[in-house]
């Protein structure tokens, strides 16, 4: 039914940047994200005063998907943020406080946003050519022959998630077990392409971390009735498995647009019944031992299987439907007739198992690439985290295979590539400056803004009133412990750099991070195996903050850019 | 409430309602122009800088707006480009039509009279100005455009200026070259041969929605062309395939099923209907089985298929594809010239089957979601290619995708023919009346005797054959007669001496086309200058070049007499000789910065001086003022010797002293998309003009039923 109604006019609001409201809720977003960044962030409770479950977190896309934003300037900041995350699952904080940060920094600049928007996206060009440039002094080498980068890459994604609360020994565990899964879906033999399977996560809410654990195949949970009545399984080399798409309910399948007449005392009932036998029968005379269905068995159906010993489950659900066909290695079948033998696929062998107080059946496939991952935690709101935090950390693995490169973490590559930008435009403006209309000034004005935004997305890695230090050799960066005496001997208090990679030992001088950098040329720091500091580095995904540098300065050039805002009232 | 509406008048009205539009649509206008933002009541972002968006946006109240938008989106519609331009010429145009009215108000209108009267007065005043602008549309305008205007315009255009130039004014200021890049390479993939660009600017345009995939989340550099057709679902079975792939399409389910719509089934014993069913299992089959029997590896249907189909489908090898659109199935059928694999009815009949071959045929995976990529052998001058374009949020890739599917509509008016059409009085006892008297052609006859030898040739021969036409033919030479550039005479004087219609359609794609392609920008830069040369100290030089190759087709004329300019414009005199019909060629284009405004502002305030008729000539000096507002708000930025004043005084003194004249900008825009604009406006405002009275009810508003009809009945 359709209602005729006038339609409200629209609101259009002029510069919305200007408005202090609007500065004010930007300031108040950055807030939140900055306060969660990084390994010693603050966690966030969201919770719904309407009722719903809380949500104890410090991950952008939970934080963003439970936070409601009204403002469509936010709007537009927090989409590109989430859409970023559904592309690469990592780097989401990174992408969004780098945002606020540029638009919050150019503003103070009061440059035109011709120039800005200009400028900024050379700077950016500059930054990507050099990430992706061989020289470029942020970026290792994965070294598939050993695990330990990637391990150290996973673990960096681990412990930069404190809502997991995970002791010491626990992320190392989850750690290996992570990279474990993501090793088992990398088939053995590929001809061409290299196709990757899957790692199915199976709940197990309230367990020790430690009790997780990862196992090639497919688990299924069947309720404890259900698995009595499997029991015992025979024994055997391997087994028969048929999976069904259609339903095999009795329901009867579309009849067309036209009217079906039944003459009375026909039962089609019966006959849809017998027609489901017959291929029981089929199934049984063709030696079957599982027979799986996505949508429901009809109880005759059920009891005449089981009668044979054919171990029938139903209700698998879509989600399983194509791991369980990779796994056995059948055709769905979506015929009642007759079945086609190759149809028909198999299993090494079939288990039952219990974990916690849930049982399951667990399919062992002679050779797939899909296994599940056992993932245990405390409580729901530890294990939703540890879970979302384990699918980042298997999407980041999976990025990693198609460009094997990781950047430096702990803030090492924000402060090193600011200083490369510095550097860059402090001594060769005129590639730059070339074919725009901007002057040397504006260039610098601008610079600086762009390496500041850089440069505080680093330093708001530090939450516990440490300073934040960058060194004048490499551009890494450094943090202090609180309270340091303001004159002090560096290299005493100073360990390490935030990704792990320089030692203070060396003949190091720092500045503050705050302070105003001085251009210089950073230098390549690369991995001593002798010092073992390649064995314990801070590591984050190349792929994922590539691309959230490059999203993270359109978005803020796009809400640069806005003149007006027009809000549909209706 | 009636009387106060009746009070405001119409015109009143509009003005201060575009005025309002104005502010906000000029900040978009132009490279300089910014973006908005819109939110949707469903809570989505849009992001824009289209005209034509944005006033969809505002869902304005006000009667006179809205028809105003109804007409901004009629010339969308119909063009693709200009509703900002739109609204501010209209904007200049009403305030132009009230600083005149007004004065004439207070001189002429004794204080005395009520203010109803007068209102109904004004309402008269404004009829004859609306009838003026009629005239202005239907006359004055197209004889200015051919008779003066068309010398400036250059009809070899680059694509990538042109779209860069568009582009300028509706993507972002970082996106706009790499978008005009994306899309310059998207044409020239998609274009198997030259002759065949108006096919490809019609099939994209009118399937742009199937050809380009939007992906989020990505940043906008990532976006690129793939070649094939990506359909935007998955396969429900996908087998891996080799070699030669044929595909069907089918309309309609494979399976068989009970009954057909408005029939019965009746049954009558179970038996009948374990039978039936296996029937329906066993035709399922076969037609299947033929399928494969004829090499078929993917099936393409646009209804959903049984389960039993797609699982007999996996069996064979067959690749399955539900639930297309029907613009994907007739974008398929028109690519690869394909029609829909009809079901046999009978049971054992199938030997004609509609298959064609496809390249390849896999999964494509963009984002986490999958997608059918699919090699199609085109058919036709097609050759298919897919855009994905990538962007950090759903509203900016929508923007991109809008500014895209605009440009191929522009681009797909931009190549077609645009016809003008006006009356001309050619008899010397009209003269008087005439747009340009007999008295001023007879006082340029003695002109082109400074005009160097090679020109005078051709028009001593239409002197001589045509003597009818002579008023005509020296009104030309009036025009051009003090011209310095003899290249620029050339041109201009060749179609006059020709009065032959041209057979310019051939002619004219070929030459426009081989400026298309990239590579050639290096020759269109070398002809350019004519136009646009940089200062007048180096037009010697570049005219030089321009004169070495106009020279070859001069001498070509000179020698065979009759021999058709390959770039003009045909004339075409009719038999009455006063009605003038003319073709504006396919691709003709101005440099952007305002050119076309500029230049038809010149003409037109030169004519309005020779003007007798006084309500023609305050329409035509309003329309010529009114023009300027668009330069006004480009150059509005700048500073020094590029802002507004120093540039329209450049231009209006190298048109009085015919010197080239200089842009400062590269970029290109369409002639025929101006004309339009303009008369588009002009019939808006007659529109405006011709109401009198708003009325304002309050009552909910009826269903549209077609009452007439049904009395008819």
């Amino acid at each position: 039914m359709s209602r005729l109604e006038a339609k409200k006019p629209s609101l259009c609001k002029s510069e919305p940047l200007t408005s202090e409201k609007v500065r004010a809720t930007l300031c108040v977003l950055k807030g939140i994200l900055t306060s969660s960044y990084g390994p010693s962030g603050r966690l966030k409770q969201v919770h719904n005063g309407l009722g719903g479950c809380v949500c104890t977190t410090s991950q952008s896309s939970a934080l963003l998907s439970n936070l409601p934003v009204t403002h469509p300037i936010l709007k537009i900041l927090t989409t590109s943020t989430k859409n970023h995350v559904s592309c690469f699952s990592d780097c989401g904080l990174f992408t969004a406080i780098l945002c606020c940060n540029l638009i919050e920094n150019v503003q103070r600049t009061g440059l035109t946003p011709t120039t800005v928007i200009k400028l900024n996206q050379h700077l950016l060009r500059l930054c990507t050519n050099y990430l992706k440039s061989e020289s470029c002094g942020c970026r290792i080498p994965v070294d598939f022959s050993s695990p330990q980068t990637l391990l150290c890459l996973v673990r960096s994604i681990v412990t930069s998630k404190p809502a997991c609360m995970l002791t010491r020994e626990e992320t190392d565990h989850i750690s290996a077990l992570v990279l474990k899964a993501f090793l088992l879906t990398i088939p053995e033999n590929t001809k061409d392409r290299l196709i990757l399977g899957k790692s199915i996560i199976v709940p197990l809410k309230g367990h020790r971390v430690l009790d997780s654990t990862v196992f090639p195949g497919i688990l299924i949970e069947v309720s404890e009735v259900q698995l009595m009545k499997i029991l015992p399984i025979k024994k055997s080399n391997a087994f028969k498995v048929a999976l069904f798409c259609a339903s095999l309910s009795g329901d009867l399948s579309d009849t067309g647009e036209g009217t079906m007449v039944v003459s009375s005392g026909v039962s089609l009932e019966n006959a849809v019944l017998e027609q489901l036998l017959n291929l029981g029968r089929q199934l049984v005379s063709d030696h079957v031992d599982l027979v799986m269905c996505q949508k429901v068995l009809h109880p005759s159906l059920k009891q005449f299987l089981s009668m044979h010993q054919v171990i029938a489950i139903d209700r698998v659900g879509v989600a399983l439907m194509e791991p369980l066909s990779k796994v056995t290695g059948t055709q769905p079948i979506g015929s009642l007739g007759s079945i086609s033998p190759s149809s028909y696929g198999s299993v090494k062998d079939l288990c039952p198992a219990k974990f916690g107080f849930k049982h399951f059946l667990h399919l062992i496939p002679n050779e797939a690439t899909i296994c599940s991952l056992l993932l245990c935690n405390r409580n729901d709101t530890a294990w939703d985290e540890l879970k979302l935090t384990c699918q980042t950390a298997l999407h980041v693995l999976q990025l990693t295979i198609k460009e094997p490169c990781v950047l430096l973490g702990g803030g090492c590559t924000e402060t090193h590539l600011a200083a490369y930008i510095r550097h860059k435009t402090c001594n060769e403006p005129e590639s730059i400056l070339r074919d725009d209309g901007c002057t040397q000034t504006e260039l610098q004005l601008l610079t600086e803004a762009f390496c500041r935004a850089l440069e505080s997305v680093a330093g708001s890695l530090e939450h516990d009133g440490g300073e934040v230090l960058t060194d004048m050799k490499y551009g890494h960066c450094w943090s202090s412990q609180a309270e340091s005496p303001s004159v002090v001997n560096w290299p005493d208090w100073l360990s390490r750099c935030g990704c792990g990679l320089c030692n203070s030992q060396e003949e190091l001088h720092w500045s503050f991070l705050k302070a105003t950098q001085h251009p210089i040329a950073p230098q390549t720091c690369l991995p001593h195996e002798a010092t073992g500091s390649s064995n314990n580095l801070t590591l984050d995904c190349f792929t994922a903050k590539l691309s959230g540098l490059q999203v993270a300065v359109e978005t803020a050039n796009l809400i640069l850019d806005l003149s007006y805002v027009i809000e549909d009232k209706n | 409430t009636l009387c106060t509406m009746a009070a405001l008048g119409s015109a009143k009205a509009a003005l201060q309602v575009t005025e309002v539009l104005e502010t906000i649509l000029s900040r978009c206008l132009g490279p300089e122009g910014r973006q908005v933002l819109c939110t949707k009541p469903t809570g989505e972002v849009l992001i824009s800088r289209s005209g034509g968006c944005l006033l969809e946006a505002l869902h304005l109240e006000h009667p006179i707006a809205r028809m105003v938008v109804a007409c901004v989106s009629s010339h969308l519609r119909r063009t693709g480009d200009g509703a900002k331009t739109f609204i501010i010429l209209l904007c200049h145009l009403l305030r132009g039509l009230h600083t005149v009215i007004d004065k004439e108000q207070d001189s002429l209108i004794s204080k005395n009279i009520q203010t109803h009267r007068r209102h109904w007065k004004n309402c008269c005043q404004w009829k004859f100005i609306s009838q003026a602008l009629l005239t202005f549309q239907t006359q004055i305008l197209d004889y200015i455009m051919d008779h003066y205007l068309s010398k400036h315009f250059l009809c070899r255009s680059s694509l990538e200026l042109l779209l860069e130039a568009y582009f300028c004014g509706r993507v972002g200021r970082n996106n706009h070259y790499f978008i005009s890049q994306l899309m310059c390479n998207y044409f020239f993939k998609c274009m198997a041969c030259e002759s065949g660009f108006e096919e490809v600017f019609d099939l994209v345009d009118d399937y742009f929605v199937e050809l380009n995939v939007g992906v989020t989340g990505l940043p906008v550099s990532d976006s690129r062309i793939i070649a094939g057709l990506v359909l935007h679902r998955d396969f429900s079975v996908y087998c891996p395939a080799d070699g030669d792939i044929r595909i069907v399409i089918v309309t309609e389910t494979i399976q068989p099923l009970f009954s057909a719509s408005a029939s019965e089934f009746i049954l009558n014993s179970e038996a009948q209907f374990q039978t039936s069913q296996f029937w329906i299992m066993e035709k399922t089959k076969a037609i299947v089985k033929h399928l494969q029997s004829q090499n078929v590896k993917l099936l393409l249907s646009s209804v959903k298929q049984p389960d039993l189909v797609t699982y007999y489908a996996g069996l064979n090898g067959i690749s399955v594809v539900e639930c297309l659109s029907p613009e994907e199935v007739s974008l398929i059928q028109r690519v690869m010239g394909l029609s829909p694999f009809i079901l046999p009815q009978a049971s054992s009949q199938y030997e004609i089957c509609n298959t064609a071959s496809v390249k390849f045929c896999k999964p494509l995976t963009l984002r986490s979601k999958r997608y059918v990529h699919l090699g199609l052998i085109s058919t036709c001058s097609f050759v298919p290619h897919c855009i994905v374009l990538c962007g950090p949020v759903q509203g900016l890739v929508e923007q991109h995708e809008g500014a895209l599917h605009g440009a191929f509509k522009m681009l797909r008016q931009l190549f077609k023919d645009l016809d003008l059409s006006y009356m001309i009085q050619t008899s010397d006892q009209n003269h008087t009346s005439s747009p340009l008297t007999y008295k001023d052609s007879r006082e340029s006859n003695p002109l082109p005797e400074i005009v160097n030898g090679l020109i005078q040739r051709p028009y001593q021969g239409t002197v001589v054959k045509n003597k009818g036409n002579l008023a005509k033919t020296q009104t030309y030479l009036k025009v051009y007669s003090n011209l310095v550039v003899p290249s620029v005479e050339l041109e201009t004087c060749i179609p006059c001496s020709t009065p032959k219609v041209t057979p310019t359609d051939t002619y004219q794609t070929n030459e426009t086309l081989r400026c298309l392609a990239p590579t050639k920008t290096r020759t269109i830069d070398d002809n350019e200058p004519f136009i646009e040369s940089n200062s007048a100290n180096s037009t010697a030089e570049n005219t030089g070049i321009e004169i070495s190759s106009e020279n070859l087709q001069v001498t070509k004329i000179a020698g065979k007499g009759n021999m058709l300019p390959v770039r003009e414009k045909s004339l075409e005199m009719c038999t009455s000789q006063s009605y003038c019909c003319s073709t504006l060629p396919a691709g003709c284009v101005l440099p952007v910065g305002g050119n076309f405004e500029i230049l038809l502002h010149y003409y037109l305030l030169n004519y309005t001086r020779k003007c007798q008729q006084s309500e023609e000539s305050v329409v035509s000096m309003i329309i010529a003022n009114a023009l300027l507002g668009i330069p006004q708000v480009l150059y509005k930025s700048k500073k020094g010797k590029y802002s507004f004043p120093q540039i329209y005084i450049r231009t209006l003194h190298a048109l009085q002293t015919s010197q080239p004249i200089v842009s400062s900008q590269k970029g290109l825009e369409s002639v025929a998309g101006k004309y339009q604009l303009l008369t588009s406006v002009l019939q808006c405002l007659t529109k405006i003009l011709t109401i009198d009275l708003v009325i304002n009810i309050r009552r909910q508003p009826r269903e549209m039923y077609d009452q007439d009809s049904d009395e008819e009945v």
